[in-house]
């Protein structure tokens, strides 16, 4: 039993689940009440946002707690309604927590110009600097591409917004705990991050909001969050957070090193494969653990079903709901036909996974495709 | 190599209990849910059935796996459905998406995952008689479903299970409480898979063929109505005519009685035993023999219409796909575009497509 799908969600870390688990027991205080109990939970939850805020190297007042990466691009692309400037620019391979906010912001004014990417997924900071108008009032560009693994060029990216007075949004959400990421070299003024991706809790995420920036809240009511984030806090959940993101910062090139032992061990195994392989994405310039493969000629749904029964989890482009295999929008504009498209698999290491592991999984791909 | 029988599972009891059957009886079995069709009609209740199918395989414990034959369905399905319906028939989508996509692409597709055999949840049995395979009805006779499987092949009989087929619906229903798989109760489905309820029938088919409004006329060739189109209705209707009083002789309700295409009129008749509604001969194309032309030709039967009691017949076979049913007694309502089946006994030989009737 293996799990490579790291990228989709983490096993929460036991670290994790025994300080959640605790501040479960012991801490069921309102952090609005004034009396003791509930003056511990709100203390739970700003040492949580100090340690969060540490992790990236941001002030704890810069931390906004929201239930996930989701709802923090949410939180960022609605303010736009308040925005006198209607245009935003982003890219062609972004998650749909962004590109679908965009399409129904549409139906209020807001338009959008969409960046292309060229064959590593990579957005060209002159194609940018173009498609910047009088009338554009965000650009937000994903870091990490969950499905290819590039690393755009954020602070670049970021650097020309800046020179152009527009705020800068970034989902981070699958670069925390896998690349460093320091917000005084990223120069952007929003970031969406979520807890499960780095061995949190789920159902916990948080937004980086530079000071003095604004945005506009989403659910209103009492002040929680400095009035960002109306309803009573996750407490536990943020707990969680604040736990995994300081094994973060213990632990970022350790297991860095780990994951890139595993992707190259994996690639070196697949060499003796008897099949043509590519891998998708920057070859240089992505996140660790994260391999894209097309094995032309080889559907990844079939692929997966096959390691399935060996109990190896490995997913095809980006999970959805019921499951049925599409061309994935990211591979399409990355150039691939809708043939080859549907022959690429996802692979996500991460901090469990063993050099065991990575064998079996190269040994179970060989033998499936030799059949 | 695991060699599973993979389960095609829609998230009601009848694959449900397919599933559990054979997993009780020590089969390695593997579910796969089909999403054949695209988009978000009212209708499609796809992520509903989705999560039903889910539960059902994580209470019994074994892997569902999701395709989706949207193309197939669209190519070899939907455009038949479209051009019987633009002729002004009544097609019969169910076994056309028998044969081309539950035996034919999920087949094709379960073999590449492997699969030794696939299932479903059909009331419809196999026998093997002489080196060949043949299909039978279900045993629970109210809910037989081999007419629906009238296109069948040999290679699709020969690498099918049908686990409920010997066993009756309410048997179906207390082995899905007993084992609290989550949906015994769950209703049939009703209707075409794509339109669902009937009621949208009429709004959807104008999204794909335009209406072509014309006169009703009785038998007699007196205008009694006007309709919005012919391919909004079939031989044998009853409900919405809308033929006011004072047309008929009697009280008595109205039936579509044909299609007159030439002149655009659909023609009615009036009581359930008028003579414009009885026809004893017809002609069927694209006939499928299931398991090679039978040497006996007469006292055999027939179904014109599923849950159709069977009707004794003679046949002739005109072609290799083409023959003609003679009925001991008149038909009621034979539509050109649904399904003539052919049975001896319990034995269901094969099916094709009404032409004419006379």
């Amino acid at each position: 039993m293996a799990y490579f799908d790291n990228s989709a969600t983490t096993p929460i870390h036991p670290d994790v689940v025994k300080a959640m688990n605790d501040s479960n027991t012991l801490h069921f205080g309102n952090p609005s009440s004034v009396h003791s109990k509930g003056r511990k939970s709100k203390a739970l939850i700003e040492n949580s946002r100090t340690e969060i805020a540490k992790c990236i190297g941001a002030q704890s007042e810069e931390i906004i707690f929201t239930g996930s990466g989701s709802e923090s691009n949410n939180m960022i692309l609605w303010s736009m309604l308040y925005n006198n400037k209607k245009h935003v620019i982003t890219s062609s391979i972004e998650h749909p927590a962004i590109t679908k906010v965009l399409i129904s912001l549409a139906k209020f004014g807001i338009s959008f110009t969409e960046l292309p990417v060229d064959k590593y997924g990579m957005v060209d900071p002159d194609t940018l600097l173009k498609a910047i108008r009088k009338d554009t009032g965000l650009i937000t560009i994903m870091m990490v591409n969950n499905e290819i693994g590039t690393v755009q060029p954020i602070s670049e990216l970021a650097s020309i917004a800046s020179e152009h007075n527009i705020p800068f949004h970034s989902d981070t959400v699958q670069a925390l705990g896998k690349i460093p990421l320091l917000v005084n070299e990223l120069n952007c003024d929003f970031l969406s991050f979520s807890a499960h991706k780095f061995y949190g809790p789920k159902g916990v995420g948080f937004l980086y909001k530079k000071k003095l920036k604004e945005i506009k809240s989403l659910t209103i009511g009492g002040s929680q969050e400095s009035g960002y984030r109306a309803g009573t806090e996750n407490i536990s959940g943020i707990v969680g957070l604040a736990v995994a993101t300081k094994l973060i910062r213990e632990n970022l090139p350790k297991r860095i090193e780990h994951l890139k032992h595993l992707e190259k061990r994996f690639k070196e195994n697949l060499k003796n494969i008897n099949s043509k392989i590519f891998y998708n994405g920057h070859p240089k310039i992505r996140v660790p653990g994260l391999i894209s493969m097309t094995i032309p000629g080889y559907r990844s749904d079939i692929m997966m079903a096959k390691l399935d029964r060996e109990n190896l989890e490995v997913s095809s482009g980006s999970a959805c709901g019921s499951g049925s295999i599409k061309p994935s929008k990211v591979l399409r504009e990355i150039g691939h036909k809708d043939n080859i498209n549907v022959c690429t698999l996802r692979i996500s290491f991460g901090r469990d996974n063993s050099s065991e592991d990575v064998d079996r999984l190269a040994n179970a791909m060989i033998s499936i495709i030799n059949e | 190599m695991s060699k599973p029988i993979i389960v095609g599972i829609s998230g009601g009891v009848d694959s449900s209990v397919s599933a559990f059957t054979l997993k009780e009886k020590g089969y390695e079995i593997e579910c796969i849910f089909m999403k054949n069709w695209d988009g978000n009609e009212e209708s499609c209740t796809s992520e509903e059935d989705y999560k039903d199918a889910l539960l059902v395989c994580d209470k019994i414990d074994v892997p569902l796996r999701t395709v989706s034959f949207a193309k197939e369905y669209w190519d070899n399905v939907f455009q038949y459905f479209l051009s019987e319906h633009s002729k002004n028939r009544t097609p019969n989508p169910d076994v056309i998406c028998n044969r081309e996509i539950k035996f034919n692409s999920f087949l094709n597709y379960s073999i590449d995952l492997g699969a030794k055999k696939i299932a479903t949840g059909h009331y419809a049995q196999i026998n093997k008689k002489d080196g060949l395979y043949t299909l039978h009805k279900g045993k629970d006779n109210t809910k037989d479903q081999s007419y629906f499987l009238c296109s069948l092949n040999q290679k699709a009989l020969s690498r099918s299970i049908f686990p409920i087929g010997d066993i009756s619906k309410d048997r179906v229903r207390q082995i899905a409480r007993d084992n609290n798989l989550l949906n015994h109760s769950k209703k049939d489905s009703t209707g075409i898979c794509f339109i669902g309820e009937q009621a949208h029938f009429k709004k959807f088919l104008k999204k794909y063929i335009p209406e072509k409004p014309g006169l009703i006329k009785t038998s007699d060739g007196i205008a009694c109505g006007q309709h919005d189109g012919l391919m909004y209705y079939t031989i044998g209707q009853r409900k919405g005519l809308g033929i006011g009083g004072g047309y008929g002789s009697s009280e008595l309700p109205w039936f579509v009685a044909d299609k007159n295409i030439e002149e655009n009129v659909l023609v009615v008749a009036q009581g359930h035993d008028h003579p414009a509604l009885y026809h004893s001969t017809l002609t069927v194309s694209n006939f499928n023999w299931i398991s090679g032309t039978p040497s006996k030709k007469n006292s055999l039967t027939a179904k014109i219409r599923y849950r159709q009691n069977d009707q004794n017949c003679n046949i002739d076979v005109l072609s290799k796909d083409k023959i003609y049913i003679k009925f001991d007694e008149p038909q009621f309502a034979i539509t050109p575009g649904q399904f003539a089946v052919l049975y001896d006994n319990d034995e269901c030989l094969g099916g094709g497509i009404i032409d004419d009737r006379k």
